[in-house]
């Protein structure tokens, strides 16, 4: 027996981009360092959180796509999290190895591991909630509608935050969406291809 | 009985190539704790639980080609499910069959070995690919013709233990008949220099719970279940079964647990929950403990939270193996199994002195005692804390 559930809310950021449910909301002019673009988005959205000039690039990508999404106010805090990408952590990887013939930098090592991203966000909104990262080389809407399913099913959560946030050799690509039992278009893999894809369509 | 089917395990570890071996060893109380002789590093003073089988003794066992591009992780990672396959009685894995991997590492190691070469030496680019960390899962599944679902995990230290509880929901949901979970891991500069610069690597061999512990030491391993639904089943014998699992974050820093363990106490509730058992049901509790300040003291706490003055008999068995990072939670699933098995809590090795702060005493030596249920924690980086219980 399959559940049916709604996809709610849905970000983008893409080619210095940002798009809130299909809406472009924040632009910034094209080849910007990865860098300036992620304060710039900060900035735009009047973020006030210390924390994420600490975090690196995989995880300010992933904190900035849910306070967007949720327009920073996460108040089920049963939510769950469920993330994926392709590249892991390398982009850190590679920084803190550079580091590694002189002296191991452990500000960077703590970044090597991709679910320090949940713990970034879990840690913003204070949800002690499950949370899992999946590692699999392209996109795979039917992993994440799976686990979702199993979550519902379970009664473990009513909300579930997914995340698909890939970071490597300053590229990225990052497709967030906020499920609920209802009020949305429905979760199936068809329309999370169409929301994942919609310049390509 | 409720719960997924456990009907074939394989392991490797420092204490052993086998699950036989592995239980010898935790039986009598022999560590396999030495200093690095095959990961070549600087660090020659940091005592590790290294497997002593080099990649090209491996491949030689595995029968590989000699131009294959199998990471460390995935040639261990093979080496334990040849294992699994041989006890669960069949010949292959029937082709329905899902392989969910935890890993924390992947494949630097061959990076690390090989990224200054890349530019001159074209044979080595094959390994370019295989820091992705998928790239160990995907030839690990390759070697046995696995071609159903196919995924890896990434939480750190609690890697192999959500990929339990990732197959576990899957059988129960119906998606799957049969899925093989755990995790490989294996020991790199990378890992040893990056502990060590947390400042949580011990010189000494690591001391779980005890009062003057000074911190963990790195250890490699792979593990590896064979989840069933039952009334499905193509193994021939039921090991064990896994009847409940719950992951919590702890919401408190990237590294470190929080004072009040608020995670430990959350996944602990949730496992029970889910398995609908009292606390007072659990017989044995394998725990995190790695041996460091901060886990070891917040994970107690929990504990007691949990627990209250009753509190199961409980051991680390870390100081066998090392923290073997993403492929703990599976080892320690298979602990936990043979636990159950022979009616045997394996001892908590190198404790002298209760922590000052919660006075507790894990099991120092080897205990006969029927044991119904275990209870297994894996608490990893970034808050991750996933508990397991097994009957």
């Amino acid at each position: 027996m399959s559940i049916e559930l709604s996809i709610i809310n849905s970000v983008t950021i893409r080619d210095s981009k940002v798009y809130k449910n299909g809406q472009l909301i924040f632009k910034s002019e094209p080849d910007l360092v990865i860098s300036k673009f992620l304060k710039g988005i900060y900035r735009d959205q009047n973020l006030k959180y210390p924390k994420f000039f600490k975090m690196d690039s995989l995880s300010k990508f992933g904190y900035l796509g849910v306070e967007i999404l949720t327009n920073a106010n996460i108040q089920d805090k049963e939510t769950a999290l469920i993330f994926a990408n392709s590249a892991s952590s390398l982009e850190t990887d590679e920084a803190y190895a550079r580091t590694m013939a002189e002296f191991p930098s452990p500000s960077l090592f703590v970044y090597t591991l991709p679910n320090i991203m949940l713990g970034e966000i879990s840690i913003r909104h204070q949800l002690r909630s499950e949370n899992i990262f999946l590692v699999s080389e392209a996109f795979d809407p039917a992993l994440f509608i799976d686990y979702s399913r199993g979550l519902f099913q379970q009664e473990k959560a009513d909300k579930v935050l997914c995340g698909w946030v890939n970071l490597h050799n300053n590229e990225y690509d990052v497709f967030l969406w906020e499920i609920a039992r209802s009020g949305g278009i429905d979760f199936n893999e068809e329309e999370l291809k169409k929301l994942y894809l919609p310049t390509h369509e | 009985m409720e719960g997924v089917a456990v009907t074939g395990m394989g392991i490797i570890s420092a204490i052993g190539r086998d699950v036989e071996e592995a239980h010898f060893s935790l039986k009598i109380g022999k560590d396999g704790i030495s200093y690095p002789d095959i990961l070549s590093t600087i660090h020659q003073n940091l005592p590790v639980g290294e497997i002593k089988l080099s990649n090209s003794e491996l491949s030689e066992i595995l029968n590989l080609p000699e131009d294959h591009a199998y990471t460390r992780a995935a040639l261990l990672g093979v080496y334990a499910i040849r294992e699994l396959l041989e006890n669960s009685g069949m010949e292959r894995f029937p082709g329905d069959t899902g392989f969910i991997s935890g890993t924390s590492v992947g494949g630097i190691d061959k990076t690390e070995e090989h990224f200054y070469n890349y530019k001159e030496n074209v044979a080595d680019r094959k390994y370019i690919q295989a820091q992705h960390p998928g790239f160990t899962t995907e030839k690990i599944a390759e070697y046995f013709g696995i071609n159903g679902m196919v995924t890896t995990i990434s939480t750190a230290c609690s890697s192999s233990a959500n990929a339990i509880m990732m197959g576990a929901q899957m059988i129960e949901s119906g998606k799957l008949k049969r899925v093989i979970v755990g995790g490989s891991d294996c020991l790199t500069k990378f890992t040893l220099n990056g502990f060590n610069s947390l400042k949580i690597l011990s010189e000494n061999k690591s001391r779980p719970f005890d009062n003057e512990r000074e911190g963990l030491n790195l250890g490699e391993a792979a593990g590896y279940l064979l989840l069933e639904a039952e009334d499905q089943m193509a193994g021939e014998n039921i090991l064990g079964r896994v009847v409940g699992y719950g992951n919590a974050n702890d919401a408190f820093h990237q590294t470190a647990s929080s004072e009040n363990g608020e995670g430990a106490f959350n996944a602990i509730s949730r496992a029970l929950k889910k398995a609908g058992l009292s606390a007072s049901e659990v017989d044995y509790i394998n725990t995190h403990g790695t041996g460091t300040r901060n886990n070891d003291l917040s994970e107690s706490v929990a504990l007691k939270r949990v627990f209250g003055d009753h509190i199961p008999e409980f051991s680390s068995t870390k100081g066998y193996t090392g923290h073997t990072l993403g492929a703990a939670g599976a080892i320690e699933a298979i602990f936990s199994l043979l636990s159950i098995q022979n009616g045997k809590i394996f001892p908590n090795l190198n404790f002298s002195n209760k922590m000052a702060e919660t006075n507790l005493a894990p099991v120092t030596e080897i205990k006969s005692k029927h044991i119904e249920t275990v209870l297994s924690n894996s608490l990893g980086f970034g808050g991750n804390c996933t508990s397991l219980i097994f009957q």
